[in-house]
Protein backbone atom coordinates (compact mmCIF):
# COMPACT_ATOMS: atom_id res chain seq x y z
CA UNK A 1 0.00 0.00 0.00
CA UNK A 2 1.23 3.45 -0.62
CA UNK A 3 1.12 6.50 1.59
CA UNK A 4 -0.76 9.40 1.12
CA UNK A 5 1.80 11.34 3.39
CA UNK A 6 4.63 10.49 4.85
CA UNK A 7 5.25 12.93 8.19
CA UNK A 8 9.03 12.70 9.28
CA UNK A 9 10.37 13.89 12.53
CA UNK A 10 8.16 17.17 13.04
CA UNK A 11 9.07 19.05 16.35
CA UNK A 12 7.20 22.12 17.52
CA UNK A 13 7.36 24.29 20.72
CA UNK A 14 5.02 27.01 21.69
CA UNK A 15 7.42 28.99 23.26
CA UNK A 16 8.63 26.84 26.36
CA UNK A 17 5.66 24.14 25.85
CA UNK A 18 7.21 21.20 23.26
CA UNK A 19 3.77 20.51 21.61
CA UNK A 20 5.23 17.58 19.07
CA UNK A 21 8.65 15.87 19.72
CA UNK A 22 10.13 14.30 16.99
CA UNK A 23 6.98 12.42 15.31
CA UNK A 24 7.02 10.62 12.02
CA UNK A 25 4.58 8.13 10.51
CA UNK A 26 3.08 7.43 7.43
CA UNK A 27 -0.53 7.46 6.39
CA UNK A 28 -1.48 4.23 3.97
CA UNK A 29 -3.79 4.77 1.17
CA UNK A 30 -7.05 4.32 1.42
CA UNK A 31 -7.32 3.60 5.55
CA UNK A 32 -9.21 5.46 7.67
CA UNK A 33 -6.44 7.02 10.28
CA UNK A 34 -7.39 8.00 13.88
CA UNK A 35 -4.70 10.19 15.58
CA UNK A 36 -5.46 9.77 19.15
CA UNK A 37 -4.28 11.52 21.94
CA UNK A 38 -5.67 13.48 25.47
CA UNK A 39 -6.82 16.71 25.39
CA UNK A 40 -3.06 18.93 24.80
CA UNK A 41 -1.49 15.83 23.34
CA UNK A 42 -0.57 17.66 20.25
CA UNK A 43 -3.40 15.93 17.57
CA UNK A 44 -4.52 19.63 16.26
CA UNK A 45 -0.78 21.10 16.17
CA UNK A 46 0.51 17.95 14.27
CA UNK A 47 -3.12 18.34 11.89
CA UNK A 48 -2.01 22.25 11.69
CA UNK A 49 1.19 21.53 10.26
CA UNK A 50 0.42 19.39 7.46
CA UNK A 51 -1.92 21.82 6.84
CA UNK A 52 0.53 24.63 6.32
CA UNK A 53 -0.95 27.14 8.51
CA UNK A 54 1.17 25.94 11.64
CA UNK A 55 5.29 26.19 11.24
CA UNK A 56 7.11 23.02 12.47
CA UNK A 57 10.57 23.93 14.33
CA UNK A 58 11.79 20.94 12.26
CA UNK A 59 11.00 17.92 9.97
CA UNK A 60 9.00 17.66 6.83
CA UNK A 61 6.12 15.90 5.61
CA UNK A 62 4.80 15.25 2.24
CA UNK A 63 1.48 14.63 0.22
CA UNK A 64 0.98 12.54 -2.28
CA UNK A 65 4.71 11.58 -2.77
CA UNK A 66 5.96 15.20 -2.73
CA UNK A 67 3.71 17.07 -4.58
CA UNK A 68 3.49 21.15 -4.16
CA UNK A 69 1.86 21.36 -1.14
CA UNK A 70 -0.88 24.01 -1.70
CA UNK A 71 -1.96 22.09 -4.97
CA UNK A 72 -2.12 18.99 -2.90
CA UNK A 73 -4.51 20.69 -0.44
CA UNK A 74 -6.46 21.39 -3.05
CA UNK A 75 -7.69 17.85 -3.00
CA UNK A 76 -7.93 17.31 0.48
CA UNK A 77 -10.94 18.27 2.57
CA UNK A 78 -10.46 19.74 5.83
CA UNK A 79 -11.62 20.54 8.89
CA UNK A 80 -9.31 21.81 11.69
CA UNK A 81 -10.70 23.34 15.02
CA UNK A 82 -13.29 25.26 14.20
CA UNK A 83 -15.92 25.47 11.00
CA UNK A 84 -13.91 28.75 9.14
CA UNK A 85 -16.77 30.35 7.13
CA UNK A 86 -17.76 34.17 6.43
CA UNK A 87 -20.42 34.75 9.01
CA UNK A 88 -22.86 37.31 6.68
CA UNK A 89 -22.49 34.69 4.05
CA UNK A 90 -25.08 31.78 3.59
CA UNK A 91 -24.07 28.39 3.35
CA UNK A 92 -24.25 28.26 -0.23
CA UNK A 93 -22.15 31.74 -0.40
CA UNK A 94 -19.73 30.33 1.90
CA UNK A 95 -19.17 27.31 -0.42
CA UNK A 96 -18.71 29.12 -3.49
CA UNK A 97 -15.43 30.44 -1.89
CA UNK A 98 -14.23 27.16 -1.08
CA UNK A 99 -14.70 25.49 -4.41
CA UNK A 100 -12.86 28.87 -6.23
CA UNK A 101 -10.12 28.47 -3.86
CA UNK A 102 -10.09 24.92 -4.60
CA UNK A 103 -10.87 25.39 -8.07
CA UNK A 104 -13.47 22.88 -8.35
CA UNK A 105 -17.04 23.32 -10.07
CA UNK A 106 -19.83 25.40 -7.65
CA UNK A 107 -22.30 22.91 -9.17
CA UNK A 108 -21.35 20.77 -6.76
CA UNK A 109 -22.81 22.73 -3.92
CA UNK A 110 -26.28 21.07 -3.53
CA UNK A 111 -24.90 17.43 -3.29
CA UNK A 112 -22.82 17.93 -0.41
CA UNK A 113 -25.61 20.56 1.64
CA UNK A 114 -27.58 17.58 0.96
CA UNK A 115 -24.49 15.29 2.06
CA UNK A 116 -25.02 16.88 5.78
CA UNK A 117 -28.39 17.50 5.78
CA UNK A 118 -28.19 21.39 5.26
CA UNK A 119 -29.81 21.90 1.92
CA UNK A 120 -33.13 22.96 3.22
CA UNK A 121 -30.80 25.72 4.99
CA UNK A 122 -28.47 26.47 2.96
CA UNK A 123 -29.50 30.74 2.17
CA UNK A 124 -29.34 31.24 5.70
CA UNK A 125 -26.37 33.30 6.44
CA UNK A 126 -23.46 31.02 8.66
CA UNK A 127 -24.28 33.08 11.82
CA UNK A 128 -27.45 32.06 12.04
CA UNK A 129 -26.20 28.37 12.33
CA UNK A 130 -26.32 26.36 15.43
CA UNK A 131 -22.93 24.69 16.47
CA UNK A 132 -23.71 21.67 15.04
CA UNK A 133 -25.19 22.78 11.70
CA UNK A 134 -21.81 24.82 11.36
CA UNK A 135 -19.88 21.58 12.12
CA UNK A 136 -22.09 19.88 9.06
CA UNK A 137 -21.50 22.85 6.96
CA UNK A 138 -17.76 22.54 7.59
CA UNK A 139 -18.09 18.73 6.62
CA UNK A 140 -20.08 19.74 3.54
CA UNK A 141 -17.36 21.99 2.65
CA UNK A 142 -13.92 19.23 2.96
CA UNK A 143 -16.46 17.13 0.56
CA UNK A 144 -16.78 19.65 -1.67
CA UNK A 145 -15.39 18.69 -5.42
CA UNK A 146 -14.49 15.03 -4.35
CA UNK A 147 -11.38 15.28 -1.99
CA UNK A 148 -8.51 12.06 -2.38
CA UNK A 149 -8.28 12.45 1.17
CA UNK A 150 -10.46 13.91 4.63
CA UNK A 151 -8.57 15.47 7.35
CA UNK A 152 -11.13 16.12 10.13
CA UNK A 153 -10.42 17.08 13.35
CA UNK A 154 -13.00 16.01 15.88
CA UNK A 155 -15.31 16.14 13.59
CA UNK A 156 -18.15 15.24 15.90
CA UNK A 157 -17.94 18.20 18.02
CA UNK A 158 -21.28 19.57 18.46
CA UNK A 159 -23.02 17.29 17.10
CA UNK A 160 -26.29 15.27 18.13
CA UNK A 161 -25.77 11.24 19.17
CA UNK A 162 -27.96 11.32 15.17
CA UNK A 163 -25.37 13.05 13.85
CA UNK A 164 -22.27 11.44 15.39
CA UNK A 165 -23.65 8.37 13.90
CA UNK A 166 -24.33 9.63 10.39
CA UNK A 167 -20.92 11.45 10.63
CA UNK A 168 -19.77 7.87 11.37
CA UNK A 169 -21.95 6.07 8.32
CA UNK A 170 -20.11 9.07 6.05
CA UNK A 171 -16.45 7.75 6.69
CA UNK A 172 -17.50 4.58 6.31
CA UNK A 173 -18.89 5.27 3.56
CA UNK A 174 -16.22 7.30 2.00
CA UNK A 175 -13.53 5.16 2.99
CA UNK A 176 -15.40 2.17 1.13
CA UNK A 177 -15.09 4.70 -2.01
CA UNK A 178 -11.16 4.53 -1.41
CA UNK A 179 -11.03 7.88 -0.14
CA UNK A 180 -8.15 7.78 2.91
CA UNK A 181 -9.60 9.41 5.88
CA UNK A 182 -7.46 10.75 9.10
CA UNK A 183 -9.39 11.92 12.13
CA UNK A 184 -8.24 12.98 15.12
CA UNK A 185 -10.43 12.73 18.44
CA UNK A 186 -10.43 12.41 21.52
CA UNK A 187 -13.34 10.04 21.65
CA UNK A 188 -12.24 6.74 21.32
CA UNK A 189 -15.69 5.21 20.86
CA UNK A 190 -16.09 7.08 17.37
CA UNK A 191 -12.48 5.99 16.02
CA UNK A 192 -12.36 2.46 17.14
CA UNK A 193 -15.97 1.80 15.22
CA UNK A 194 -13.97 3.18 12.07
CA UNK A 195 -10.40 2.92 11.86
CA UNK A 196 -7.98 1.13 9.97
CA UNK A 197 -5.01 2.61 11.76
CA UNK A 198 -4.22 4.50 14.69
CA UNK A 199 -0.78 6.66 15.71
CA UNK A 200 -1.39 7.57 19.75
CA UNK A 201 -0.16 10.62 21.15
CA UNK A 202 0.77 11.60 24.44
CA UNK A 203 2.23 15.01 25.47
CA UNK A 204 3.23 15.48 22.03
CA UNK A 205 5.05 12.42 21.76
CA UNK A 206 4.32 9.52 19.16
CA UNK A 207 3.62 6.25 21.63
CA UNK A 208 2.19 4.02 18.75
CA UNK A 209 1.16 3.61 15.80
CA UNK A 210 0.17 1.04 13.41
CA UNK A 211 -3.05 -1.05 11.78
CA UNK A 212 -5.49 -1.17 14.53
CA UNK A 213 -4.97 -5.04 14.79
CA UNK A 214 -1.93 -5.08 15.58
CA UNK A 215 -2.05 -2.09 18.07
CA UNK A 216 -4.68 -4.14 19.98
CA UNK A 217 -3.62 -7.82 19.16
CA UNK A 218 -2.66 -7.97 22.92
CA UNK A 219 -4.64 -9.85 25.53
CA UNK A 220 -8.24 -9.94 26.24
CA UNK A 221 -9.79 -9.33 29.46
CA UNK A 222 -12.24 -11.06 31.22
CA UNK A 223 -14.15 -9.36 34.07
CA UNK A 224 -15.55 -10.75 37.44
CA UNK A 225 -17.68 -10.54 40.42
CA UNK A 226 -18.72 -12.26 42.99
CA UNK A 227 -19.90 -11.68 46.59
CA UNK A 228 -16.66 -11.36 48.72
CA UNK A 229 -14.60 -9.60 46.37
CA UNK A 230 -11.41 -10.51 48.63
CA UNK A 231 -11.57 -13.98 48.82
CA UNK A 232 -12.24 -14.11 45.31
CA UNK A 233 -8.96 -11.89 44.59
CA UNK A 234 -6.91 -13.86 46.77
CA UNK A 235 -8.24 -17.36 45.59
CA UNK A 236 -7.25 -16.38 41.49
CA UNK A 237 -3.95 -15.27 42.78
CA UNK A 238 -3.37 -18.56 43.07
CA UNK A 239 -4.87 -19.84 39.28
CA UNK A 240 -2.45 -20.25 36.74
CA UNK A 241 -2.37 -18.64 33.55
CA UNK A 242 -3.65 -15.11 34.95
CA UNK A 243 -0.87 -12.83 34.61
CA UNK A 244 -2.23 -9.23 35.88
CA UNK A 245 -5.48 -8.60 37.94
CA UNK A 246 -7.08 -5.26 38.45
CA UNK A 247 -10.00 -4.07 40.96
CA UNK A 248 -12.06 -1.37 38.80
CA UNK A 249 -15.40 -0.19 40.16
CA UNK A 250 -15.85 -3.40 42.28
CA UNK A 251 -15.14 -5.99 39.58
CA UNK A 252 -12.02 -7.73 38.74
CA UNK A 253 -10.12 -7.26 35.64
CA UNK A 254 -8.23 -9.97 34.93
CA UNK A 255 -5.53 -10.08 32.14
CA UNK A 256 -5.29 -14.16 31.00
CA UNK A 257 -3.05 -16.23 28.69
CA UNK A 258 -4.34 -16.84 25.57
CA UNK A 259 -5.16 -20.60 26.41
CA UNK A 260 -7.61 -19.58 29.78
CA UNK A 261 -10.92 -19.36 28.90
CA UNK A 262 -13.88 -17.90 30.74
CA UNK A 263 -15.01 -21.52 31.45
CA UNK A 264 -11.88 -22.26 33.36
CA UNK A 265 -12.13 -19.71 35.25
CA UNK A 266 -15.58 -20.40 36.34
CA UNK A 267 -14.49 -23.85 37.13
CA UNK A 268 -11.46 -22.81 39.02
CA UNK A 269 -13.64 -20.73 41.47
CA UNK A 270 -16.48 -22.99 41.49
CA UNK A 271 -13.75 -25.12 43.07
CA UNK A 272 -12.70 -22.87 45.90
CA UNK A 273 -16.14 -22.44 46.89
CA UNK A 274 -17.06 -19.27 45.04
CA UNK A 275 -20.65 -18.13 42.83
CA UNK A 276 -19.69 -15.87 40.03
CA UNK A 277 -21.91 -13.44 39.84
CA UNK A 278 -20.65 -11.85 36.73
CA UNK A 279 -18.38 -13.59 34.15
CA UNK A 280 -17.30 -11.67 31.32
CA UNK A 281 -14.97 -11.65 28.22
CA UNK A 282 -14.18 -8.29 27.01
CA UNK A 283 -12.12 -7.65 23.90
CA UNK A 284 -9.43 -5.46 24.83
CA UNK A 285 -10.92 -1.90 23.84
CA UNK A 286 -9.03 0.76 22.14
CA UNK A 287 -9.79 2.77 25.18
CA UNK A 288 -8.18 0.53 27.56
CA UNK A 289 -5.01 0.38 25.44
CA UNK A 290 -5.18 4.20 25.49
CA UNK A 291 -5.80 4.42 29.26
CA UNK A 292 -2.81 2.16 29.81
CA UNK A 293 -0.68 3.84 27.44
CA UNK A 294 -1.48 7.48 28.47
CA UNK A 295 -1.62 7.53 32.21
CA UNK B 1 -2.84 38.22 -15.31
CA UNK B 2 -5.17 34.77 -15.27
CA UNK B 3 -3.40 34.23 -11.55
CA UNK B 4 -4.60 37.89 -10.29
CA UNK B 5 -8.02 37.63 -12.01
CA UNK B 6 -8.79 34.00 -9.56
CA UNK B 7 -7.43 36.24 -6.60
CA UNK B 8 -9.61 39.44 -7.30
CA UNK B 9 -12.89 36.68 -8.44
CA UNK B 10 -11.89 35.32 -4.68
CA UNK B 11 -11.80 38.53 -3.04
CA UNK B 12 -15.04 40.32 -4.40
CA UNK B 13 -17.18 36.73 -3.83
CA UNK B 14 -16.16 37.64 -0.34
CA UNK B 15 -16.93 41.19 0.11
CA UNK B 16 -19.83 41.47 -2.86
CA UNK B 17 -22.63 40.57 -0.35
CA UNK B 18 -21.03 42.31 2.96
CA UNK B 19 -23.32 45.40 3.58
CA UNK B 20 -20.37 46.74 5.58
CA UNK B 21 -18.71 47.31 2.12
CA UNK B 22 -21.44 49.10 0.89
CA UNK B 23 -22.39 51.21 3.52
CA UNK B 24 -18.73 52.54 3.71
CA UNK B 25 -17.91 52.83 -0.26
CA UNK B 26 -21.63 54.48 -0.47
CA UNK B 27 -20.68 56.97 2.41
CA UNK B 28 -17.58 57.89 0.53
CA UNK B 29 -18.85 58.24 -3.01
CA UNK B 30 -22.03 60.16 -1.41
CA UNK B 31 -19.94 62.34 0.94
CA UNK B 32 -16.89 63.51 -0.66
CA UNK B 33 -18.90 65.54 -3.83
CA UNK B 34 -21.79 66.86 -1.34
CA UNK B 35 -18.61 68.20 1.06
CA UNK B 36 -17.10 69.70 -2.05
CA UNK B 37 -20.85 71.13 -3.50
CA UNK B 38 -21.16 73.09 0.12
CA UNK B 39 -17.40 73.91 -0.21
CA UNK B 40 -17.97 75.58 -3.80
CA UNK B 41 -21.14 77.14 -2.89
CA UNK B 42 -19.47 79.04 0.11
CA UNK B 43 -22.11 76.87 2.47
CA UNK B 44 -18.77 75.44 4.53
CA UNK B 45 -16.73 78.49 4.89
CA UNK B 46 -13.72 76.98 5.66
CA UNK B 47 -10.33 78.88 6.49
CA UNK B 48 -12.95 82.02 7.04
CA UNK B 49 -15.67 83.13 9.40
CA UNK B 50 -18.73 85.53 9.01
CA UNK B 51 -21.10 85.27 6.43
CA UNK B 52 -19.11 88.24 4.62
CA UNK B 53 -15.81 86.82 4.99
CA UNK B 54 -14.09 85.77 1.79
CA UNK B 55 -14.02 82.24 0.82
CA UNK B 56 -11.21 81.51 -0.90
CA UNK B 57 -11.52 77.76 -1.53
CA UNK B 58 -14.43 78.15 -3.05
CA UNK B 59 -12.51 79.74 -5.84
CA UNK B 60 -10.37 76.86 -5.91
CA UNK B 61 -13.13 74.36 -8.35
CA UNK B 62 -11.65 75.73 -11.40
CA UNK B 63 -9.13 74.22 -13.78
CA UNK B 64 -6.41 73.38 -12.45
CA UNK B 65 -6.90 74.17 -9.25
CA UNK B 66 -9.61 71.64 -8.80
CA UNK B 67 -7.06 68.39 -8.40
CA UNK B 68 -5.26 69.51 -5.66
CA UNK B 69 -8.13 70.79 -3.91
CA UNK B 70 -10.02 67.82 -4.41
CA UNK B 71 -7.02 65.56 -4.04
CA UNK B 72 -6.66 67.14 -0.66
CA UNK B 73 -10.24 66.31 0.57
CA UNK B 74 -9.69 63.07 -1.25
CA UNK B 75 -7.45 62.74 1.33
CA UNK B 76 -9.33 62.84 4.32
CA UNK B 77 -12.15 61.12 2.80
CA UNK B 78 -10.28 58.07 2.35
CA UNK B 79 -10.07 57.21 6.07
CA UNK B 80 -13.57 55.66 5.38
CA UNK B 81 -11.53 53.36 2.57
CA UNK B 82 -8.60 52.59 4.74
CA UNK B 83 -11.39 51.43 7.65
CA UNK B 84 -12.82 49.38 5.48
CA UNK B 85 -9.82 47.74 4.28
CA UNK B 86 -9.31 47.13 8.41
CA UNK B 87 -12.02 45.48 8.96
CA UNK B 88 -12.27 43.38 5.30
CA UNK B 89 -8.93 42.28 6.66
CA UNK B 90 -9.80 41.75 9.94
CA UNK B 91 -12.77 39.65 9.53
CA UNK B 92 -11.19 36.92 7.83
CA UNK B 93 -8.51 36.72 11.32
CA UNK B 94 -12.13 36.89 13.20
CA UNK B 95 -13.60 34.15 11.21
CA UNK B 96 -10.48 32.69 11.16
CA UNK B 97 -11.17 32.32 7.15
CA UNK B 98 -7.63 33.36 6.62
CA UNK B 99 -6.71 29.71 7.82
CA UNK B 100 -9.56 28.12 6.05
CA UNK B 101 -8.05 29.58 2.88
CA UNK B 102 -4.97 28.43 2.96
CA UNK B 103 -6.30 25.01 4.31
CA UNK B 104 -8.29 24.82 1.03
CA UNK B 105 -5.16 25.44 -0.75
CA UNK B 106 -4.10 28.78 -1.25
CA UNK B 107 -0.19 29.65 -0.08
CA UNK B 108 -0.03 32.14 2.64
CA UNK B 109 1.21 34.83 -0.02
CA UNK B 110 -2.17 33.78 -2.04
CA UNK B 111 -3.61 35.48 0.92
CA UNK B 112 -1.26 38.52 1.22
CA UNK B 113 -1.91 39.18 -2.57
CA UNK B 114 -5.55 39.16 -2.62
CA UNK B 115 -5.31 41.58 -0.14
CA UNK B 116 -2.97 43.81 -1.78
CA UNK B 117 -5.08 43.54 -5.13
CA UNK B 118 -7.81 44.98 -3.07
CA UNK B 119 -5.91 47.96 -2.23
CA UNK B 120 -4.70 48.64 -5.46
CA UNK B 121 -8.29 48.30 -7.04
CA UNK B 122 -9.57 50.61 -4.15
CA UNK B 123 -6.86 52.88 -4.75
CA UNK B 124 -7.69 52.89 -8.49
CA UNK B 125 -11.13 53.33 -8.49
CA UNK B 126 -11.46 56.26 -5.60
CA UNK B 127 -8.40 58.02 -8.17
CA UNK B 128 -11.30 57.07 -10.88
CA UNK B 129 -13.71 58.48 -9.22
CA UNK B 130 -11.97 61.64 -8.27
CA UNK B 131 -10.77 62.35 -11.44
CA UNK B 132 -14.89 62.26 -12.45
CA UNK B 133 -15.86 64.52 -9.98
CA UNK B 134 -12.90 66.85 -11.09
CA UNK B 135 -14.13 66.92 -14.46
CA UNK B 136 -17.65 67.69 -13.10
CA UNK B 137 -16.20 70.52 -11.20
CA UNK B 138 -13.88 72.13 -13.30
CA UNK B 139 -16.66 72.02 -16.32
CA UNK B 140 -19.47 73.75 -13.93
CA UNK B 141 -16.57 76.47 -12.82
CA UNK B 142 -13.88 76.85 -15.44
CA UNK B 143 -14.44 79.42 -18.53
CA UNK B 144 -12.26 77.41 -20.33
CA UNK B 145 -11.04 73.72 -20.54
CA UNK B 146 -7.34 74.63 -21.47
CA UNK B 147 -5.98 74.48 -18.21
CA UNK B 148 -7.59 70.82 -17.62
CA UNK B 149 -4.07 69.28 -17.78
CA UNK B 150 -2.01 71.89 -16.49
CA UNK B 151 -2.00 70.11 -12.73
CA UNK B 152 -3.51 66.91 -13.81
CA UNK B 153 -0.27 64.72 -11.75
CA UNK B 154 -2.30 65.90 -8.11
CA UNK B 155 -4.98 63.15 -9.66
CA UNK B 156 -1.01 60.86 -9.88
CA UNK B 157 -0.57 62.14 -6.21
CA UNK B 158 -4.16 60.72 -5.26
CA UNK B 159 -2.99 57.62 -6.56
CA UNK B 160 -0.15 57.07 -4.24
CA UNK B 161 -1.83 58.73 -1.17
CA UNK B 162 -4.68 56.03 -1.36
CA UNK B 163 -1.85 53.14 -1.83
CA UNK B 164 0.17 54.73 1.14
CA UNK B 165 -3.08 54.75 3.35
CA UNK B 166 -4.97 51.97 2.23
CA UNK B 167 -1.73 49.78 2.60
CA UNK B 168 -0.65 50.99 5.66
CA UNK B 169 -4.14 50.14 7.03
CA UNK B 170 -3.34 46.26 5.41
CA UNK B 171 -0.06 46.22 6.89
CA UNK B 172 -1.53 47.34 10.37
CA UNK B 173 -3.98 44.84 10.13
CA UNK B 174 -2.19 41.84 9.10
CA UNK B 175 0.05 43.00 12.90
CA UNK B 176 -2.51 43.83 15.04
CA UNK B 177 -5.45 40.63 13.75
CA UNK B 178 -8.00 42.79 16.01
CA UNK B 179 -10.45 44.94 14.07
CA UNK B 180 -10.99 47.29 16.95
CA UNK B 181 -7.34 48.31 18.00
CA UNK B 182 -6.69 48.12 14.33
CA UNK B 183 -9.10 50.85 13.68
CA UNK B 184 -8.16 52.53 16.99
CA UNK B 185 -4.44 52.68 16.12
CA UNK B 186 -4.84 53.73 12.35
CA UNK B 187 -7.04 56.44 13.92
CA UNK B 188 -4.67 57.47 16.54
CA UNK B 189 -1.58 57.20 14.10
CA UNK B 190 -3.02 59.06 11.36
CA UNK B 191 -4.02 62.26 13.60
CA UNK B 192 -2.00 62.44 16.21
CA UNK B 193 1.33 60.16 16.81
CA UNK B 194 2.56 61.39 13.35
CA UNK B 195 2.23 65.26 14.16
CA UNK B 196 4.13 64.44 17.50
CA UNK B 197 6.76 62.59 16.10
CA UNK B 198 6.67 65.17 12.74
CA UNK B 199 7.08 67.79 15.45
CA UNK B 200 10.07 66.44 16.87
CA UNK B 201 12.05 65.15 13.93
CA UNK B 202 11.44 68.64 12.07
CA UNK B 203 12.72 70.64 15.06
CA UNK B 204 15.86 68.62 15.26
CA UNK B 205 16.67 68.31 11.83
CA UNK B 206 17.80 70.87 8.97
CA UNK B 207 15.19 69.64 6.95
CA UNK B 208 11.49 68.80 7.18
CA UNK B 209 12.09 64.90 7.65
CA UNK B 210 9.49 64.26 9.60
CA UNK B 211 7.50 64.96 6.86
CA UNK B 212 8.51 61.96 5.09
CA UNK B 213 6.29 59.41 7.90
CA UNK B 214 4.07 56.71 6.48
CA UNK B 215 1.17 58.63 5.82
CA UNK B 216 2.81 62.08 5.93
CA UNK B 217 4.66 61.65 3.10
CA UNK B 218 1.83 61.17 0.46
CA UNK B 219 0.03 64.36 2.58
CA UNK B 220 2.70 66.52 1.40
CA UNK B 221 1.59 65.54 -1.98
CA UNK B 222 -1.63 67.09 -1.33
CA UNK B 223 -1.63 69.80 0.69
CA UNK B 224 -4.39 71.70 2.50
CA UNK B 225 -5.17 74.44 -0.50
CA UNK B 226 -4.93 77.48 1.57
CA UNK B 227 -1.45 76.34 3.02
CA UNK B 228 0.09 76.18 -0.10
CA UNK B 229 -1.35 79.36 -1.03
CA UNK B 230 0.71 80.86 2.17
CA UNK B 231 3.27 78.97 1.24
CA UNK B 232 3.90 80.60 -2.14
CA UNK B 233 3.31 83.90 -0.24
CA UNK B 234 5.97 83.47 2.23
CA UNK B 235 8.46 81.09 0.47
CA UNK B 236 11.63 80.31 2.64
CA UNK B 237 12.00 77.27 4.71
CA UNK B 238 13.90 73.82 3.54
CA UNK B 239 11.79 72.48 2.03
CA UNK B 240 11.61 68.42 0.19
CA UNK B 241 10.67 68.33 -3.44
CA UNK B 242 7.68 66.53 -4.42
CA UNK B 243 9.10 64.15 -6.14
CA UNK B 244 10.86 62.95 -2.87
CA UNK B 245 7.83 62.59 -1.12
CA UNK B 246 6.32 60.48 -4.17
CA UNK B 247 9.33 58.13 -3.70
CA UNK B 248 9.19 58.02 -0.17
CA UNK B 249 5.34 57.06 -0.76
CA UNK B 250 6.25 54.23 -2.73
CA UNK B 251 8.90 53.69 -0.82
CA UNK B 252 6.54 52.80 1.90
CA UNK B 253 4.42 50.88 0.00
CA UNK B 254 6.57 48.68 -0.82
CA UNK B 255 7.52 47.94 2.98
CA UNK B 256 3.93 47.58 3.45
CA UNK B 257 4.05 44.33 1.59
CA UNK B 258 7.26 43.46 2.64
CA UNK B 259 6.58 43.47 6.06
CA UNK B 260 3.01 41.99 5.98
CA UNK B 261 4.82 39.30 4.13
CA UNK B 262 7.49 38.83 7.01
CA UNK B 263 4.96 38.73 8.99
CA UNK B 264 2.39 35.96 7.39
CA UNK B 265 4.95 33.50 6.47
CA UNK B 266 6.85 34.03 9.66
CA UNK B 267 4.11 33.83 12.16
CA UNK B 268 1.41 30.75 13.13
CA UNK B 269 -2.28 31.15 11.37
Amino acid sequence: MSSVLSIQHISKSYGPIQALRDVSFDVPEGSVFGVLGPNGSGKTTLLGILLDVLLANSGTYSWFGGMDPARARRDIGALLETPNFYHYLSAFNNLEITAAIKQKGTDDRNRVLQQVGLFERRDSSFQTFSLGMKQRLAIGAALLGGPKVLVLDEPTNGLDPAGIAEIRDLIRKLSNEGITVIIASHLLDEIEKVCTHVAILKTGKLLLHGPVDEVLRSEDQVEVRAADMTLLQQSLQAMPGIRKMRLADATLQLTCDASVMPEHINEFCAGKGITLSHLLLKKKSLETKFMELTN
Amino acid sequence: MNYMNKLIAIEWLKIKRYRTFWVLTGLFLLLLPLWNVEVANGFLKIGGAGKNSMNFLSTAYSFPQVWGNLGFWGSIFIMFISILVIIITTNEYTFRTNRQNVIDGWTKMQFLQGKAMLVVIFSLAATCYLFLLGMVFGAVNSGSLSSLFSEFNQVIYFFLLSLDYLGFALFLSVWIRKSGLAIGLFLLYSMIIENILKGIINHYSDKPFGNLLPLQASDELLPFPLMQMAKNLMSGGATLSLTTYAVATLGWCGLYYFGSRQLLLRNDW
